[in-house]
């Protein structure tokens, strides 16, 4: 068994009786929508055209909510159905990410991740979707794909089908006849002040390229505009960049620290490690914090480790940052001990190396493992870069050894001098990494362009020239450069600031970019 | 107040779960290779399912499925309810898969019905009005209260006067239980919207043969024309877009002609932007086509268009209509022959200047499209569905021409009730007798029916605050039925001026599901139900076939089911919310208490003599003895006729029902053709048309045929050409009356759409989330002229007063003209009263003294807290702005009908002191251009060639005795000598 669904444009007349029918039979909440009617308009007097679009979850055979999805609330029937179960939700919000159609939200009864169905307790009993039954000209058709006596069998098989992105590899089973390029791609269409009949709410997912309007001169003497669309609310907030700022902080810290001792390259004593090793699990206790916050669900944290889906980068990633948390914890413990004199120093004599061989792949996993998490959020394509590991391996390794700087009053010249030298050489890279990352390469794809043009042009310019890149990493390195410890605490501060303001940059843009 | 412990004390519904197994379908195979759409009806009284809502935990429910019929718009589609077996709270409705018009099927304001009956800001109980007029200031009455209050009033009344109780009706909802009320009133009661909505459409129509709309059978066309926009709004919306489409995908074209790319325009053929009021030259250019090159169905027209009429009486009348000199010369010569080629010659001499560059110019349409436009109609063969309602009809001067030149092209294609033609809406539509029926009046509300529209469709219900101003009368007891006459019709604040004026409306009952602005100003504001809480019969012409629908009260309908006894429907539904049909009763039953005035015995039960008729007993009656086949088809299944019909909610009385016209009929001894190929009986009644040698049923129109030449009109003073035959009426947004060079625009203020019930959606949150706001729409010339782009405010000014919205640019509206749908901009003066907060917006209203009047929104939609969470979660803002007010009021001098494209005599960027929603009238100006367009009418009392106020054979709602249509000695503004 296989369902899908054919959407006949043809014949959909943009009455929207699915949706209601839909808000009808789900009981869905205002503010969310499971399915609606996409309204776009091209053309120029007396030429136009208006194409509407069904639009909902593709019920993809490769679905990339159901890889992200920590604890599987979210999964693929047998019957190719995509379903979830807002009983084990925690809502981490990451299916929302991760899909390339805007088709999940998170309800506001459960406050979890909620989409299309498929009307799986109809059909279940053999009975069709709402929204199939309630359509006045029969545009939407389900069933059996693999029944080759089904309806959509035969409507399948005599006509040419379009489907959603399929550069995402996705593989919808929602197809559509006669589908719109202007409708079926979001980035077709200039941002709007408005819609035929609907309110434009800000803060919410919208089109964010300047480009110019219809006005005036005609773009192209050709109209092209979405006039109705349902609005998608920007999944992660200020949370999710404040977490990368002090999880880069910790794992930085430990990497630094760990290297000198690996590696013999400088001493760090007792007090060194517990007061560094300190801060640092001040910040991985301030990271789980973050996660948590940001949860919809945030009393359902545990169910990550309790029934953990272990193809999600966020289940894998709680895992790295618990185990990391808890050897660099152990080991701090013990350095803090012994320098409080609590025990004596042969045992950490014997297990610091050891302690910090197996601290440092760990503090690299935990630096790096979010850019698995962003690469499994396949609706946001600027993250999909493959700097990113190296690019956030760069960054804890300066904000680690930042916060050295800013703590400067309690290490020894030898950390000093190694942190001093770790964040000018990371800053150096992490800006040209930027800077190539932003215009010398060529986005992906579209969307990506898009984010990147909101971050370097758009809404976040200020954020990126000034917060990111002059206050976060020129304005740093020249105070480095001049030298002083009072300055190299200005220095460091600049630096943590500004990197949060990168990564609120990097979070938020691609967020805005519709995926529908 | 009923104690009935099954009510729920909150209106929000609760539902049971059950232990039972779920019905499945897995096993049925259907041969379309579907699945399963409905359960059987087997099934419908006890059905388990899961709730979508808790999936993919396994919560299944019991429901009882009750049919009923939705009261969103009139198409009467068919619904279900899912009403739980325990609580007898509704879960949801969907379709009924049996319903001959709407087929199991829905638009967006079906489900929405859920939303109506469980919205946290109904009106629950019946309110009495406690402080000042409009004060906002109500008590709680009993319905016993109210019954006899308003009774009493009513009783004085029509112990007094026939014409002081007025029945004013938006939204019908059924087809005779209240016209048999107010008739057995023995008043001229009744009031209708429908001057503002169809009757332009009606009148042109009616002219060619008798028949108050068409029927269009879509399903089996080849060309569908349509002056309309029926693929998204309209009479009848779900049910025709469904044959539309069913049309288009079997390879039917479809024509639309709209200045506004509608959605209906979307899926079409041929788009056809036409200049408003061009519509009726473009249709002609067709014609012309079909004229000149024997395209036409000859054999058609020569059987059934009144031919001989124009042969007999047009040389005389050959003056106006810009005909020339040669060509009346040439007509006159044809008109001489006495064949039908003397007929064809004519038409060919008549419309041989409607050519398509004409057509082209004057519709500012590029002409391959009217080219194209005619081929296709000339290929459709006498399979052409055309359909005009409200669009071009109402909004022209003259717009009833539309419906007019509409109509010659199904006569010239022989499309008149053919299979894929377009059928008379009483042919596919049927209203079945009630057991006692009241015999006519002997009244005339003079403010219904004028003497300056002898040809008013209906009545002229627009300018009732105009005339209350004028002196012409008052109104002892006014009813405003699902109704918003101050908001919807134009010229709002004039109504706000009557309903506040208590000496001329001294009483005002406002019946309604739901708070509105007049009924704000009511003295009375009685709750009354939405679909599923009320019994209403309906009939429809959705397609070639016939069927009636029956509306219930499903709440109650479940509980009887459960053994409960129930006499009043406010029992059953929530809060007190009651239903029309047992409160007419009570109340004509307080109303002749002893049954002296003759009324009572109309509303007594035939088997209880004495009492008062039960919702039962009068539907029993009905469905046992008016239905044909209905019986039969109960006893069937071991029911009666009223369960078979609560059971299904409806029946099929035909399959199909075409060329009834040409059904031959059985003369009775001595009946003989007169020497007017017409049958009659003694009384010089129509009984047969001879057509063939044979008699047959024919039209109800004096020549029992169709009537290209309106005798009628020239005979009451309408005598020039262009009234006479399908032609071209000049509009009053003609080209030449719209200085475009100054910036003049054509305001088109009332399309729809297609989730919206005109004014009455705000307790709708499903459609108002996806539809809240009426921008103006605007071609991208005009906004660049203007200095505007989408989303910055515009002041829009009428001839009476001005408006400011946002803009809407888009490609898809003509330019020169300016749009905006007529379902938004609902206000409220009490932040906690009045309507939800999340619809309308809270606004104030203010008056300098000197007829100026404005409205200030003071905040736009928001979220409020209530029981439904979901209120707490509005996230839109600007809902809509109520341009109505502005609207000059424009009676079309024939049909009476309301002329709705304004003349924006100023387009321009608003100023920054000028606010979003903000309105101005001056009704000193509302009043001149009432008294500008009333000068265009040609009174009765000037004209009637017999001393009546109206033709006779001209359709009123309710039809009063003969005597009633004569003239008054003392007209409304003519003195004695006069």
């Amino acid at each position: 068994m296989n369902y899908g669904f054919a959407i006949d444009t043809r014949s959909c007349i943009g009455c929207h009786a699915c949706s209601t029918a839909c808000k009808s039979e789900n009981g869905v909440a205002l503010g969310v929508s499971r399915t609606w009617v996409k309204y776009t308009e091209e053309g120029q007097y007396p030429d136009v055209s208006r194409h509407f679009q069904v639009t909902r979850c593709n019920h993809c055979a490769n679905p990339p909510c159901v890889t992200i999805c920590p604890v599987t609330a979210m999964y693929q029937r047998d019957d190719g159905i995509v379903e979830f179960d807002s009983d084990l939700c925690i809502g981490c919000k990451g299916c929302m990410q991760a899909c390339p159609y805007d088709s999940i939200h998170i309800d506001p009864d459960t406050n979890t991740a909620a989409k299309c169905h498929y009307c799986a307790h109809r059909v279940e009993v053999g009975r069709e979707p709402a929204c199939v039954v309630v359509c006045p000209t029969h545009a939407i058709i389900s069933g059996d794909m693999e029944d080759p006596n089904s309806e959509i069998s035969h409507v399948l098989a005599k006509n040419a089908t379009t489907v959603r992105k399929p550069e995402k590899m996705t593989s919808p089973n929602l197809f559509y006849i006669d589908g719109a390029e202007v409708s079926l791609r979001p980035t077709a269409t200039p941002p709007s002040d408005g819609m035929m009949y609907t309110d434009v709410v800000r803060d919410y997912a919208e089109q964010v390229i300047d480009r110019p309007m219809q006005q005036g001169p005609r773009v192209a003497e050709q109209m092209v505009q979405v006039a109705y669309n349902a609005h998608h609310k920007v999944p992660w907030h200020w949370p999710v960049p404040a977490y990368l700022v002090t999880k880069g902080i910790g794992a930085g810290l430990f990497l630094l620290m760990a290297t000198g001792i690996v590696f013999d390259l400088f001493t760090v004593s007792h007090k060194e490690l517990a007061i560094g090793g300190g801060i640092a699990i001040a910040m991985l206790a301030l990271t789980t914090i973050f996660l948590i916050v940001d949860l919809e669900r945030p009393e359902r944290f545990f169910r990550i480790l309790l029934r953990p889906q272990m193809k999600s980068w966020i289940t894998r990633g709680a895992f790295i940052l618990v185990t990391f948390t808890h050897v660099a914890g152990a080991w701090w413990a013990l350095e803090l001990a012994t320098w409080l004199g609590w025990i004596e120093p042969t045992l950490i004599d014997q297990l610091r190396l050891p302690m910090a061989i197996i601290t440092l792949p760990l503090g690299v996993a935990t630096a790096i493992y979010t850019a698995f998490i962003f690469a499994q959020c396949e609706g946001r394509d600027l993250w999909q870069t493959p700097l990113l590991p190296a690019h956030l391996m760069v960054q804890a390794l300066m904000i680690g050894s930042a916060a050295v700087l800013t703590f400067s009053a309690f290490f020894e010249p030898g950390l000093i001098s190694a942190a001093t030298s770790v964040f000018t050489v990371a800053l150096v890279i992490d800006l040209f990494m930027i800077l190539t990352g932003e215009f010398g390469m060529k986005h992906s794809t579209d969307t990506a362009a898009a984010a990147a043009h909101d971050i370097t042009h758009g809404r976040y310019k200020n954020m990126f020239w000034g917060g990111a890149i002059l206050l976060g990493h020129i304005v740093p390195f020249v105070l480095i450069m001049v030298g002083g410890s009072t300055l190299a605490v200005v220095a460091s501060i600049a630096a943590l600031i500004g990197l949060y303001q990168y990564e609120y940059a990097f979070v938020m843009a691609p967020q805005h970019v519709p995926n529908s | 107040m009923t104690s009935d412990s099954t009510k729920n004390p909150s209106c929000m519904p609760s539902y049971s779960t059950t232990d039972d197994d779920v019905d499945k379908f897995t096993d049925i195979k259907h041969p379309d290779g579907r699945m399963s759409s409905y359960p059987h009806p087997s099934k419908w009284d006890n059905f388990v399912e899961y709730d979508g809502k808790e999936w993919p935990r396994k919560v299944a429910r019991k429901y009882s499925l009750i049919p009923t019929i939705c009261f969103n718009c009139e198409s009467a589609c068919g619904l279900l309810a899912y009403v739980d077996k325990e609580t007898f709270d509704i879960r949801k409705f969907e379709g009924n898969p049996v319903h001959p018009g709407s087929r199991g099927r829905n638009c967006a304001k079906g489900p929405a019905t859920h939303n109506q009956i469980y919205d946290p800001e109904r009106i629950l109980y019946p309110l009495k009005r406690v402080g000042k007029r409009g004060e906002g200031k109500w008590k709680r009455i009993s319905w016993e209260t109210a019954t006899s209050e308003i009774a009493e009033k009513m009783r004085v009344s029509r112990a007094k006067r026939r014409d002081g109780i007025m029945y004013h009706v938006g939204r019908p909802g059924e087809d005779h239980y209240t016209n048999r009320i107010i008739t057995a009133w023995g008043v001229d009661g009744h009031n209708s919207h429908t001057n503002i909505c169809s009757a332009a459409a009606r009148s042109g129509y009616f002219l060619w043969a008798a028949g108050d709309r068409p029927s269009p059978d879509h399903a089996n066309a080849k060309c569908i024309l349509l002056v309309s926009s029926h693929l998204e709004t309209g009479h009848y919306f779900n049910p025709h877009a469904q044959r539309i489409m069913e049309a288009k995908m079997n390879g039917a074209k479809i024509i639309t002609f709209d200045p506004r790319f509608s959605n209906t325009a979307a899926k079409s053929d041929i788009w056809l932007p036409t200049w408003p009021g061009s519509e009726t030259t473009l249709l002609l250019a067709v014609a012309n086509h079909l004229i000149q090159n024997d395209l036409y169905n000859r054999e058609f027209m020569e059987r059934w268009v009144d031919w001989k009429t124009f042969l007999r009486d047009g040389a005389a009348s050959l003056e106006g209509g810009g005909l020339k000199d040669d060509q009346k010369a040439a007509l006159k010569e044809a008109l001489a022959g006495d064949d039908f080629d003397a007929f064809d010659r004519a038409l060919k001499i008549l419309y041989r200047d409607y050519t398509f560059e004409r057509a082209a110019a004057e519709s500012q349409v590029p002409i391959e499209r009217i080219i194209e436009t005619a081929k296709h109609v000339a290929e459709a063969g006498n399979q052409v569905a055309a359909h005009v309602w409200r669009s071009a009809a109402m909004g022209n001067r003259g717009g009833w021409q539309v419906a007019r030149c509409l109509f010659f092209i199904g006569a010239l294609t022989g499309s008149i009730g053919t299979k894929g033609g377009t059928s008379l809406n009483s042919w596919n539509k049927f209203v079945p007798k009630p057991y006692k029926k009241p015999p006519a009046f002997n009244a005339w509300q003079k403010m219904h029916m004028p003497h300056e529209w002898p040809f008013a469709m209906y009545e002229m219900s627009f300018l009732l605050p105009h005339f209350l101003e004028e002196g012409r009368g008052d109104i002892d007891v006014y009813f405003s039925r699902v109704y918003n006459p101050m908001w919807i019709n134009p010229d709002g604040f004039m109504w706000l001026k009557a309903l506040r004026n208590e000496e001329k409306m001294k009483c005002h009952i406002a019946l309604t599901p739901t708070w509105n602005e007049s009924a704000w100003f009511a003295d009375y504001v009685l709750p009354m139900g939405h679909s599923g809480e009320r019994h209403d019969l309906m009939s429809q012409e959705t397609h070639s076939g016939m069927w009636i629908g029956f509306r219930q009260p499903v709440r109650r309908v479940a509980m009887e089911r459960a053994g409960k006894k129930i006499k009043y429907t406010y029992e059953a539904n929530v809060g007190e919310v009651w239903e029309e049909n047992e409160f007419w009763v009570e109340l004509t039953g307080k109303m002749d208490p002893d049954g002296s005035l003759g009324i009572r015995k109309w509303v007594e039960s035939n088997e209880r003599p004495g009492e008062l008729v039960s919702q039962d007993e009068y539907w029993s009656w009905i469905f046992e003895h008016s239905v044909p086949g209905l019986p039969e088809a109960a006893e069937k299944e071991g029911l009666t006729a009223l369960g078979y019909m609560r059971k299904y909610g409806c029946f099929e009385v035909a399959e199909s029902n075409y060329l009834p016209y040409e059904a031959e009929v059985e003369l009775k001894d001595g009946e003989v053709e007169g020497d007017d190929e017409t049958v009659r009986n003694e009384k010089g009644e129509r009984i047969a048309t001879v057509v063939d040698g044979i008699p047959r049923k024919g039209f109800a129109t004096p020549s029992g045929k169709l009537e290209f030449f309106t005798k009628t009109l020239r005979d009451w003073g309408w005598s020039e050409l262009e009234n006479l035959v399908p032609w071209d009426l000049k509009s009053h947004v003609h080209p030449s009356n719209i200085d475009r060079e100054a910036g003049e625009m054509i305001l088109l203020p009332n399309f729809r759409l297609p989730t919206l019930i005109h004014t009455r959606s705000a307790n709708c949150k499903w459609l108002y989330e996806i539809s809240h706001k009426n921008p103006v729409w605007m071609n991208p010339i005009d906004a660049v002229r203007i200095g505007v782009k989408t989303g910055d405010l515009l002041r829009v000014e009428t001839e009476i007063g001005w408006f400011i919205d946002l803009v809407w640019v888009t490609e898809g509206i003509k330019p020169g003209i300016i749009a905006m749908s007529h379902h938004l901009g609902r206000w409220r003066l009490q932040d906690n009263a009045g309507g939800p907060p999340g619809m309308t917006a809270l606004a104030e209203l203010n008056e300098d003294g000197a007829g100026g009047h404005s409205l200030k929104l003071l905040s736009q939609g928001r979220a409020w807290k209530s029981e439904d969470p979901d209120t707490s979660r509005i996230w839109w803002k600007d809902v809509g702005v109520h341009q109505n007010l502005t609207h000059a009021v424009q009676p079309d001098p024939i049909s009476g009908h309301h002329c709705w494209l304004q003349r924006a005599i100023s387009v321009r960027k608003a100023k920054p002191e000028e606010k979003h929603g903000q309105v101005f009238v001056d009704t000193n100006k509302s009043m001149d251009i009432y008294k500008k367009w009333h000068a265009l009418t040609r009174s009765a009392v000037d004209h009637s060639p017999d001393g009546t106020r109206r033709p006779y054979w001209l359709k009123r709602p309710l039809k009063p005795v003969r005597e009633a249509y004569k003239l008054p000695t003392d007209p409304f503004g003519r003195s004695k000598k006069d």
